[in-house]
């Protein structure tokens, strides 16, 4: 197993230093190879020049001895056997020993390279050779070693440097790394130093289109959305709070109030029950913020059935006829034929439940509320028509809040917590929809609930 | 009747006992999971109320043991938590029924009437309260020998009072048995009050003996006097 560095820049360097190093290695490789083969063919060059240069001053004596002729003859390193392998001449310069072994004197032919038994490195280059009237065999050398010199200092110098620019890559490779990931080492820096508080902090974006810039965007937006979820769960807490505030404070004045002095039974019936509704508004309130925060884990799966928005809106005019009636007013249903969407008839009756008891609630004795079904190519859509006074600007988009009321103590007095259109919100929300409301002040608003027509009702999102 | 309470927390353990015991059921309070258990292990009881969160020993785990030895005795449990998978368990390991806290008690009360009538209970046809008197098959209600015009809700919320008669009923049951609603919402609290309100105009409006009564704060009862 590969021991695996902790560190991505680490890796990065050992990786580009790796493949460097092989690199250089294969370079050195064919330079050194290169370069033996092009100095031994010079060298061979030089050899062939000498041989010639040897033929042309090497003479039979009289006697069938052979002399080297010229004043150079001190240099040359020759040898010349006979074709019956009697050595006929060697240059003192050989100190005796033998460019060839005699055997082979007949047949070698071409270059070779010899180590000498003294230790000389020698490139030799063999002959036959007509000499007067005999055919003899010549063996001319030169020393090799200028040429192995030369490879040498060569090979101690790859040897040498390119360790050397190896380790010097490596370096810089690990400078480079560090500074191009620094960005990442902040961002982490910053992600530990984050806590509830510090969520309002951003990283600072370079302004470039990099993928380290688009990496600290997409850091940043993250936190966005998280900072703005902590805002609502704080705002909501704070919202829970109060509402609980306000049953409880009713429980203990009237609790307290009643213990003051001695009373009838009858009075004391009353403070009991007065503070039993309390607690009953208590139990409602939770029980709805525990359905909104089941909706908002995603808990709530929908049940998704076809339902025909038109039964749909005349049962709930049924369930609430009686509360219009109380106030003498028209609750009519009005639908051109049948608007089937996939739906949880529930979660969706509940919402519908919701919008039209508002507008009874806040319609005028003896006005009119109509709950239109309409169906275009495009979708479906229920509308919820009152006759009530409107909503003024202000309030048109926070109605959907939660706790948000247009006024919070006559809403209270009906036993409302301002939870009602949030829960109609989600419900819409939940199956792919959308609630609407559009008002002219004084003149009545009108709620839309309005499906995708056939589409596929989107997953409950997570708020 | 002897009923076994095994419920942790003091004071409604101590309204349990008394208001059961108001109803005339003897009842036995249980404080820990260990208490309780050793009570079911030594005496007879005709049903247990049961709080699943309990020190000492878990709800859960009274329930199955009493369910590995006696399969009869019925087991209302109490939780504070209403998640489904919850309930789920309940039910599963044997509790006949539950109740989430917090609870209204004629509800408590209704469903352990139910538990102990379990598997007895004679269709009644003719409900009556002094003079008011219903034929439920014939769908007809009069007082005082006169027919009174109900539209079927209003008699399906008579029936149930009169069924209940003498007795609170909280909204939540008529949420539940009446309007067959499967939670509660402010709406269907307004549509209850005025369906009240027009059941006690038709009966009680023309008549001095008040049969419909309001209990502040619990709900609503059908009884001779106040």
């Amino acid at each position: 197993v590969i021991l695996r560095p902790r560190h991505v820049r680490t890796r990065l360097t050992l990786w580009y230093v790796g493949v460097l190093s092989a690199v250089l290695a294969l370079y050195a490789a064919f330079t050194l190879v290169f370069l033996y083969l092009s100095l031994r063919e010079g060298l061979d060059r030089g050899l062939d020049a000498e041989f010639e240069r040897v033929e042309d001053i090497l003479t039979e004596a009289s006697d069938g001895s052979i002399r080297m002729g010229g004043h150079d003859e001190g240099e040359s390193l020759v040898e010349v056997w006979s074709p019956d392998g009697g050595l006929l001449f060697r240059s003192p310069q050989l100190e005796g020993q033998a460019l060839g072994d005699a055997g082979s004197a007949g047949s070698g032919r071409g270059f070779t390279s010899i180590t000498t038994p003294s230790g000389r490195p020698l490139r030799v280059l063999s002959h036959r050779h007509r000499l007067g009237q005999r055919e003899v065999f010549m063996r001319v050398a030169i020393s090799e070693e200028p040429l192995r010199h030369e490879w040498r200092e060569l090979g101690v110098g790859l040897l040498v440097g390119l360790p050397l620019a190896i380790a010097i890559a490596g370096l810089g490779g690990h400078w480079l790394a560090t500074r191009a990931l620094a960005p990442i080492d902040d961002m982490a820096r910053h992600a530990e130093r984050l806590t509830a508080d510090t969520l309002g902090e951003r990283l600072p974006v370079e302004n470039s289109e990099d993928e380290l810039a688009h990496l600290a965007r997409v850091f940043n937006l993250a936190l966005a959305r998280i900072e703005e979820s902590f805002a609502r769960l704080r705002r909501f807490t704070a919202d829970v709070s109060h509402e609980l505030r306000t049953p409880l404070t009713a429980i203990r004045s009237v609790g307290e109030v009643g213990l003051a002095e001695r009373r009838n039974e009858n009075e004391y019936r009353e403070t009991i029950g007065s503070i039993l509704e309390e607690a009953d508004r208590l139990t409602v309130m939770v029980d709805t913020l525990l359905s909104l925060s089941r909706a908002d884990a995603g808990e709530v799966k929908l049940d998704l059935k076809p339902v025909d928005l038109v039964a749909l809106a005349g049962d709930v005019a049924a369930h609430l006829a009686v509360l219009a009636e109380e106030k003498a007013q028209r609750l009519d249903v009005e639908a051109a034929g049948p608007a089937v969407v996939a739906a949880d008839r529930l979660v969706l009756r509940q919402a519908l439940v919701n919008v039209v008891d508002n507008a009874i609630k806040y319609s005028p004795p003896g006005s009119r509320v109509r709950v239109v079904v309409r169906e275009n190519g495009a979708a479906s859509r229920i509308e919820v028509v009152d006759e009530g006074p409107g909503i003024a600007p202000e309030h048109r988009e926070r109605i959907f809040e939660r706790f948000y009321r247009v006024d919070a103590a006559r809403s209270r007095e009906r036993g409302g917590a301002g939870l009602g259109l949030s829960l109609a919100k989600w419900a819409m929300t939940a199956h792919g929809g959308r609630i609407e409301v559009e008002s002219a002040d004084g003149r009545g608003s009108t709620f839309r609930l309005s499906f995708p027509r056939a589409g596929t009702p989107g997953v409950p999102p997570a708020r | 009747m002897q009923i076994l309470v095994v419920e942790d927390e003091a004071k409604v353990a101590r309204a349990l006992e008394e208001g059961l015991g108001r109803e005339g059921y003897a009842v036995t309070v249980a404080r820990t999971g260990e208490e309780g258990y050793y009570l079911l292990d030594t005496r007879t009881f005709d049903l247990v109320v049961l709080d699943l969160m309990l020190p000492g020993r878990n709800g859960l785990e009274i329930l199955a043991t009493l369910r590995g030895r006696d399969r009869g005795i019925p087991v209302l449990i109490l939780t504070a938590r209403d998640a489904v998978p919850d309930r789920v368990t309940g039910l599963d390991s044997g509790a006949d029924d539950y109740l989430v806290k917090p609870f209204a008690f004629p509800e408590l009360l209704a469903r352990i009437r139910a538990l102990l009538r379990r598997g007895r209970t004679e269709p009644v046809t003719r409900l009556n309260v002094a003079d008011l008197e219903m034929d439920v098959l014939a769908r007809r209600v009069t007082r005082a020998g006169k027919a009174l015009e109900l539209t079927s809700r209003e008699f399906e919320l008579l029936e149930y009072l009169l069924r209940n008669r003498g007795r609170v009923v909280s909204r939540e049951m008529l949420v539940r048995d009446v309007w067959k609603e499967t939670r509660r919402a402010t709406p269907l609290d307004n549509v209850i009050d005025v369906h009240i309100a027009r059941l006690r105009r038709k009966i009680d409006d023309h008549s001095e003996a008040k049969l419909i009564h309001t209990v502040r704060g619990v709900g609503f009862a059908v009884k001779e006097d106040a």
